[in-house]
């Protein structure tokens, strides 16, 4: 039994001291959301640089901040929103990019760079962008509907469906007290909270991870959902609706950075110039459409996917919209009022 | 010696670092900050907190006596059957669990949606004018967890009446007791360690379930499993997180304890 514990031991050492010499091997971790980016997109990277590439995913921003943090796994790719790169970059979690390795930046819309949360573009390059907007089933929903105030009322009782998401749903009821988003101090908190308890009891679904699913069904009539979710049901039915919110509404921006526990950071910054490629950019929106930031794919877009509105709002529509600060620990606070509502 | 290592390795390791976390901080990454405190039970005792437990564990009761109810005749057939029809019919009890269970979930989402095949059915037999509202309902969360949790109830319960012994069941009748008294003072105090176990096994999964009852229920009736996924997730409290699940785990040792003290004393 000793024996074998040793020859383990040995073998694992050596493993592991191979694994420390290697200079900078033909390998990718790509830690990236659910659902963001296609497979074909990660087969054609390896087949043209060889590089290969592991793939994990996650379901939210804190899944992935939880995991990066605890040290868990050795990520040379992260997709983290604004807030979230806002705080890595100040809590000194994230590598500097090396902008020269990535010419097709110059593909991104002025508009989706150096924005507050990077102001130079040092730690972090757009990915995707998106929205939260109201979709309607317009055979079911015959009221005008133009804002959050329309969607939350007594009438549409049991036919709405939200996003299941405590900051979202906080945001947009303070929207609609015309409060900036990121003003979320208790006081601001204190005024959200009666508004909440109106609209809370009024929806039938919370859903984060396909929202569209209870829309399509039937079961629910009109929606508070992704942009990119949004553009999907427009696709697909005629009857579906999309509103931009008269009050204001999130804008998100996912951004592609390298942490610094990174191992491989030039075959990080190969395959962020890799996405950035206009074909690649096609590729991505061609599954999940979103706001593609990337103006050369853009022109490889077709009319109708250009026209649609829940993916590419227009540029007026995204001036009045407001994007994520990151809040720190009055997240749970926001979490524990939004629970406290739901649960009665 | 490798018992005691599998203890160490995947019981008691995982909850001392339960416990430990419970009482420590967190930064405002969500980052653990190892300062004592006992602020996250304090929180805990919250009466919003408290409310959403009951409610999981009342969801979880009636789960389980619906299991009892509908589970204790299937698991007593199969028990009863014929040796060579057992296996089969085990089989069909277990069949249906070799698909994710995320899979059968959503398959349920499709059956009892508006639109969905239920509905179409009632609506063109005509016992409905209208599609009614099944799915994301107290009643669909209580469907979606009987129907996931039903074989942890027959399981058990038939390995006890597969060890019947038919004498004994004769011989109450012999002795004057009709089929009812039968079953009540001679077959259900038999199988009492099946229906023990088998109640153990739903109710203590389905108290924590979250992912059947955000999906089948529409998320608007918070569950504590489901609390507990967030703060680990958005809420970036792992500390509160560890704390609910340590009175979570101290719940489910006060009922095991208090089964086997009835078992004992029986």
């Amino acid at each position: 039994m000793k024996k074998t514990i040793t020859v383990v031991l040995s073998a694992l050492a050596i493993v592991l001291a191979g694994c420390g010499k290697a200079p900078e091997a033909k390998k990718l971790s790509v830690f990236c959301w659910s659902e963001y980016i296609p497979q074909s997109v990660i087969d054609q990277f390896t087949k043209e640089t060889g590089i290969q590439v592991s793939v994990e995913n996650y379901a939210s921003n804190e899944e992935m901040l939880a995991k990066l943090t605890a040290g868990g796994g050795q990520y040379d790719i992260i997709q983290p929103s604004e807030y979230v790169v806002e705080a890595l970059i100040a809590q000194n979690l994230l590598h500097p990019i090396d902008k020269n390795k990535i010419p097709n930046l110059s593909n991104i819309a002025p508009q989706f760079l150096k924005l507050s949360f990077d102001p130079e573009n040092k730690f972090s390059v757009p990915f995707m962008a998106g929205t939260v907007g109201i979709v309607i089933n317009t055979e079911l929903i015959k009221d005008d509907i133009k804002g959050f105030a329309d969607v939350f009322k007594p009438q549409n009782q049991g036919k709405i469906v939200v996003l299941d998401d405590a900051r979202e749903i906080t945001a947009w009821a303070l929207l609609s007290l015309g409060i900036p988003i990121n003003e979320l101090s208790d006081a601001n908190l204190e005024k959200v909270k009666p508004v909440l308890a109106n609209w809370l009891p009024l929806v039938k679904v919370f859903d984060s991870d396909s929202p569209k699913t209870a829309l399509l069904n039937g079961d629910v009539a009109v929606g508070v959902v992704w942009g990119g979710e949004g553009a999907i049901l427009l696709q697909s039915n005629p009857k579906f609706r999309w509103v931009i919110p008269a009050e204001g509404t999130h804008l998100f921006i996912d951004s592609l950075a390298i942490p610094k526990t990174a191992k491989n950071v030039e075959n990080a910054e190969a395959f962020m110039n890799f996405i950035l490629r206009p074909d690649i950019s096609q590729k991505i929106s061609d599954a999940f459409p979103y706001t593609n930031p990337n103006l050369a794919a853009r022109k490889l877009l077709t009319e109708d996917q250009l026209q649609n509105k829940a993916s590419f709002p227009s540029d007026a529509d995204i001036a009045k919209m407001q994007t994520f600060r990151d809040i720190g620990t009055q997240g749970s606070k926001i979490d524990e009022i939004v629970t406290s509502l739901k649960a009665r | 010696m490798p018992l005691l290592a599998w203890l160490l390795l995947f019981v008691i390791a995982p909850t001392a670092m339960l416990v430990l976390v419970s009482f420590a901080e967190r930064d405002s990454l969500g980052r653990i900050v190892y300062d004592f405190t006992i602020q996250n039970y304090i929180r805990a005792f919250d009466w919003l907190w408290l409310k959403v437990l009951f409610s999981s564990v009342w969801y979880a009761l009636l789960t389980t006596l619906i299991c009892l109810i509908a589970g204790y005749p299937v698991a007593f057939f199969i028990g009863r059957a014929p040796q060579r029809w057992r296996t089969l019919l085990l089989m069909f009890v277990m069949v249906p669990f070799w698909t994710s269970f995320l899979i059968r979930t959503y398959a349920w989402i499709t059956i009892l949606s508006k639109e969905g095949f239920l509905n179409s059915i009632l609506v063109s037999a005509g016992i409905f004018t209208q599609p009614v509202e099944i799915l994301y309902t107290p009643f669909a969360i209580v469907l979606g967890l009987v129907y996931n949790f039903l074989p942890f109830m027959i399981l058990p319960i038939y390995t006890s009446v597969e060890k019947l012994d038919s004498n004994l069941i004769e011989a109450a009748h012999d002795l004057g007791a009709g089929p009812l008294l039968a079953f009540s003072k001679v077959i259900i105090p038999l199988t009492r360690p099946g229906i023990a176990a088998g109640a153990m096994l739903v109710f203590v999964p389905s108290i924590a379930m979250f992912a059947i009852t955000s999906l089948m229920g529409g998320g608007t009736n918070p569950t504590i499993g489901e609390v507990i996924f967030k703060q680990f997730t958005s809420g970036r409290n792992q500390p509160f997180g560890a704390a609910l699940g340590s009175l979570l785990l101290l719940i489910f040792v006060l009922a095991l304890w208090i089964t086997r003290k009835y078992r004992q004393e029986d």
